[in-house]
């Protein structure tokens, strides 16, 4: 568990991993700057300074190539460790070959030559490239970047590698202390390939598990709430590269790998929504379809506010003046919008911001519009978890007063912006207009929406069964393949099953609720086979070849009718290489991963000249471009948020549930005896912390539960600060936001909210 | 069938406070205003509208750390003292196990209950406004609709388990044989004041998590109704007893309390 407070923040969840221990003895091993819940749950706690997950992981991959303790015949077999790469390939002081003066990389040599060495020996070879590689992350390095205590670090070493042999299973998880750094992709990289070479991925109790943050954020990614991708993860057109249908279909469809189907996928996703509209002659309305061309992930969308780009904002359950980071430079963005319409359970501090401490209403312009929602209880649909499963709630009360269903408000919002555009028309009203959108005349029938995305036929309108039948001709029509099966039977849909039986004894429970694709519990399960088909374990058969035809536990993520040998080497069906990549190509910042300090950092580059990450999107020249230098006399402590089990998120619902906020009333800053004692602080004095961006006064609770870690030679002090509090509802307090960084990760743009430096003064 | 009980395993409590908050929704308690506490315990004790409360302990042993989360609530004596304590017998040790203030109307409010209780802060609140005491009654009503007590349903990790005292008397001695390294080897509520029907494991000696290891092991009412329930002047007797042993227990807690 790295970067992850399940016991904090995801109890039920740990209530399974309750079960594992007590039932198959499983010893749990906490990585986390700080003594977290979980941590006191740990059988192996092992501290590590905020942002060097990269550094400390790949000290492991180092201990078990180099003590022998990976699983040679699963690296062999599932991943790319065979692969030769092009022989111009280098990494040299923290640089891959190909930098480019605009900060980017050219990507030409980081390709496969073609050729591959099983034997694992060629120097160029995948393998070879990762084990020099990581050579230099041995225990005392990795000890001393991170500050993890080096017999403890070996320790977790020992303990994690000893799931390399067949026989034994590990299981990985991480959350937003893993991903949300300037290098979160290839900290979850790091944990991934962590896992491919200690055999680990495809099996019954493995994986890389995200702990998500939400409850449903599985499911709003799956259905394409994302700034980059439409549902089912087919990628937003861009202008420049995807002007037209036909270079969409050629640039993104892959010759090898499930992704071929695309064209299907995508084609009818364009039929549920354009109907009768969409036809074989007009590209089946692509040129409908809103393509990029720039960045709108979230920071940039604050930056555009400033410009005047952005001039009106929905924030639709999402709190952005308590959740997004820089949140003070954030409501200096907003003051510029014409309108903002919130969507949310109470007046939050994003509908509020106007009227924040500080803020003068009378030079705010913005129009605001509150429209009350209805909570989860209060309006039925589905929500997926992290494991995938597509479970149906229902209703449980009608929602108090004016508040309303998102679907309501949506259906309402759809059809007063259509009936505007038939009356007084528009620049390009054709998407619109043509839209189809047939959920029920006064009232959005929620099991329409659920029909239209599982999909169905266009002739008969009877639902598809799964993806599998889904066509690039137009004769079906699918609002996300990956839920295709989900509602295939209006009378019985599989997300409303909940019958818990288990008879493999593997916790597949394939008739509780529906598990996106095609209801797989377990991804990559190929992987849970040797080649020829035997289980690595008899204790985890989740599939076995008989000689004759394939005994199933689970449905095959692989193609059954064949023999193993067949599909030995197409494990990693999503992939066009079929095999798990030990070294990317296509991530953005490295083919494999090398530690950065954060952004801001309290000390210099142990490993290279590389301070950060060369990618990290800093945003230069906006409000946003606010760091301090690393080892900055100013700014001596390293700060990282987190969260408390009381509250959720930015608090916008739970500081408003008086039990709650009984239990968590104050916003507050943590920090070690050690400081404290260096400050002349006492718990329950006021401070003011500081960063770059911005300062706010919280009380100080001195705990033992933090404590100062040895970087270096030197002891650095931390500052944990929890984000739940803002300047709406019954308990009021410090934005935790307000003192975080925007430098963002290349690849995903997430904000380095979990590692940056911060000063404390006593009040 | 035997009386009931819940075992609590506090090295499987992660302290989220579920049965905290699910004790305050079954029970209709109003919330209370609370301020910032360190150890971020909340409220920082039990009161009339808070009668469980998880506690939370950070213990320092030298350059290691622990942290533990313990919910406390009434212990549910099988030979209560503060039924025995009280006059007007508003209170009742029901079949099933659980100790009840079942006739508030009938309270005079003399509060011998409460100087009573050999847990101190553990038992029994006294609301002053109205004069009225409140404790958990192990969900009383839940008990006999076949329901498990609200803390206990709402618990996700196992750490409270609710059975028959007898069989959860046995699995805690089967999870300490079956651990022994990790757990003390003592059954909290055991033997305590002669036995409690709420029963406690834990990995950290209970001494350090606030757990009053030095009351007797005897039945408290054995112990006095012995010299007591012959004297002729009772009610003059027993409450100044009850009071010498208010007096006595306190001090002992405050004591202790420093360490804390
Ligand atoms: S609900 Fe269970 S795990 Fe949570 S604090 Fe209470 S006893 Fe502990």
């Amino acid at each position: 568990m790295i970067g992850a407070n399940p016991a904090s923040n995801h109890p039920i969840a740990f209530r399974w991993i309750t079960k594992g221990r007590e039932q198959k003895g499983s010893k749990l091993i906490v990585a986390d700057p700080w003594f977290t819940q979980s941590a006191a749950m740990a059988d192996l706690y092992v501290p590590l300074r905020p942002g060097t997950d990269t550094a400390f992981l790949n000290g492991i991959m180092n201990y078990a190539i180099q003590n022998n303790l990976f699983h040679r015949e699963y690296v062999v077999a599932y991943t790319n460790a065979s692969y030769i790469v092009h022989p111009d390939f280098k990494i040299e002081d923290g640089l891959f070959s190909g930098f480019l003066e605009s900060g980017k990389y050219d990507t030409s040599t980081w390709q496969y030559t073609g050729e591959k060495d099983p034997t694992l020996q060629h120097p160029n070879c995948v393998f070879q490239i990762l084990k020099r590689h990581l050579s230099r992350y041995d225990i005392k390095t990795v000890s001393e970047i991170t500050g993890a205590p080096a017999d403890v670090y070996e320790e977790v070493c020992k303990l994690y590698c000893s799931t390399g042999k067949p026989d034994r299973v590990g299981n990985a998880i991480y959350c937003m202390g893993l991903t949300q750094h300037t290098h979160g992709t290839q900290n979850v990289r790091a944990l991934a390939m962590l896992q491919l070479l200690l055999g680990n991925v495809g099996l019954p109790g493995g994986g890389v598990n995200a702990e998500r943050g939400e409850s449903n954020v599985q499911g709003a990614c799956d259905i394409g709430v994302l700034f980059h991708v439409l549902p089912g993860y087919n990628p937003v057109p861009s202008a420049k590269a995807h002007p037209t249908w036909a270079a969409y279909r050629e640039k993104t469809t892959p010759s090898t790998g499930y992704w071929v189907n695309r064209p299907k996928f995508l084609v009818s996703m364009l039929k549920a929504w354009y109907g009768e509209h969409a036809t074989g002659e007009n590209d089946f309305c692509y040129d409908f379809l809103p393509k990029t061309a720039a960045d709108h992930s979230h920071v940039s969308t604050f930056q555009d506010m400033t410009k005047g780009v952005v001039k009106g904002m929905f924030a639709w359950g999402q709190n952005p003046v308590v959740g997004g980071p820089s949140a003070v430079q954030a409501r200096e963005a907003m003051k510029n919008l014409e309108w903002l319409v919130c969507v949310d359970l109470f007046e939050t501090e994003t509908a509020a911001f106007w009227k924040a401490p500080g803020a003068d209403p009378a030079k705010i312009a913005t129009e605001v519009f509150l429209l009350p929602a209805a909570c989860s209880y209060e309006k039925e649909g589905s929500i997926t978890n992290s494991g995938r499963w597509i479970q149906w709630r229902w209703q449980a009360v009608e929602p108090p007063g004016e508040a309303r269903s998102d679907l309501w408000i949506a259906d309402r919002l759809f059809k007063a912006i259509r009936k505007e555009y038939q009356e007084n028309g528009g620049v390009f009203p054709d998407p619109i207009l043509k839209m189809k959108w047939d959920y029920g005349e006064a009232e959005c029938d929620v099991v329409k929406v659920a029909l239209e995305i599982n999909g169905y036929e266009v002739a008969t309108g009877a639902p598809v069964q799964s993806f599998t039948k889904l066509a690039d001709d137009g004769s079906t029509a699918c609002g996300d393949w990956l839920y295709s099966g989900y509602y295939n039977d209006v009378h019985n849909p599989p997300c409303k099953r909940r019958d818990n039986v288990d008879p493999s004894g593997l916790a597949c429970f394939h008739r509780w609720a529906f598990s996106w694709p095609a209801n797989r519990r377990i991804l990559y399960n190929r992987c849970s086979v040797d080649p020829s088909g035997r289980p690595w374990h008899p204790e985890r058969a989740l599939f076995r070849w008989n000689g004759t035809g394939w005994v199933k536990n689970d449905v095959p993520d692989f193609n059954a009718k064949l023999p193993p040998v067949e599909t030995a080497d197409k494990a990693f069906i999503m992939l066009p290489e079929g095999q798990a990549r030990l070294f990317a190509p296509g991530v953005k910042d490295g083919p494999v991963p090398e530690h950065y300090e954060p952004v801001e950092s309290p000390v210099g580059n142990r490993m290279s000249g590389q301070q950060h990450n060369p990618l990290a999107v800093l945003w230069k020249g906006s409000i946003f471009d606010k760091y301090a230098p690393a080892e900055s006399a100013d700014f001596p402590y390293v700060a990282t948020t987190f969260r408390l089990p009381e509250h959720y998120q930015t608090g916008g619902v739970t500081r408003n549930q008086p039990y709650l906020v009984e239990l968590a009333p104050e916003m507050f800053v943590m920090i070690s005896k050690t400081l404290a004692e260096k400050l002349g602080l006492k718990s329950g004095d006021w401070v003011r912390v500081a960063t770059a961006r911005s300062e706010f006064k919280a009380k100080v609770a001195v705990s033992s539960l933090v404590r100062p870690l040895t970087v270096q030679g030197r002891k650095i002090e931390m500052v944990c600060i929890p984000w739940h509090w803002g300047f709406q509802g019954l308990a009021t307090g410090a934005i935790g936001n307000d003192l975080t960084p925007a430098a963002g990760d290349p690849n995903t743009r997430i904000p380095e909210y979990k590692a940056f430096l911060c000063n404390v003064h006593k009040v | 069938m035997g009386q009931y009980g819940v075992l609590v395993d506090i090295t499987k409590c992660i302290g989220c406070r579920g049965c905290q908050v699910a004790c305050k929704n079954w029970n209709d308690l109003p919330a209370t205003k609370t301020t910032f506490t360190a150890s971020r315990t909340n409220p920082p004790q039990m009161n009339f509208n808070n009668v469980t409360l998880v506690n939370f302990h950070t213990i320092e042993k030298g350059d290691k750390v622990q942290w533990r989360a313990v919910k406390m609530q009434c212990f549910h004596c099988l030979e209560p003292i503060c039924f025995e304590a009280c006059f007007v017998h508003a209170y009742k040790k029901t079949p099933e196990g659980a100790v009840v203030y079942f006739n508030p109307e009938i309270c005079t409010g003399c509060r011998y209950c409460q100087l009573a209780c050999p847990f101190l802060n553990i038992q029994l609140k006294w609301d002053e406004v109205f004069s009225r005491v409140r404790k958990c009654d192990m969900c009383y009503d839940r008990l006999v609709r076949g329901l498990k007590p609200a803390c206990v349903a709402t618990c996700p990790t196992g750490a409270l388990k609710f059975g028959e005292r007898d069989a959860l008397l046995k699995e805690a001695r089967e999870r300490i044989a079956k651990n022994p390294d990790k757990y003390v080897d003592h059954i909290f509520g055991e033997k305590e004041v002669g036995g409690t029907s709420w029963l406690y494991i834990s990995d950290v000696p209970f001494e350090e998590l606030g757990f009053r290891t030095d009351v007797m092991h005897e039945s408290i009412p054995k112990y006095t109704w012995k010299y007591i329930s012959k004297a002729p002047i009772l009610a003059v007797g027993l409450p100044i007893l009850f009071a010498a042993f208010y007096v006595y227990t306190k001090r002992r807690a405050e004591n202790e309390d420093g360490g804390h």
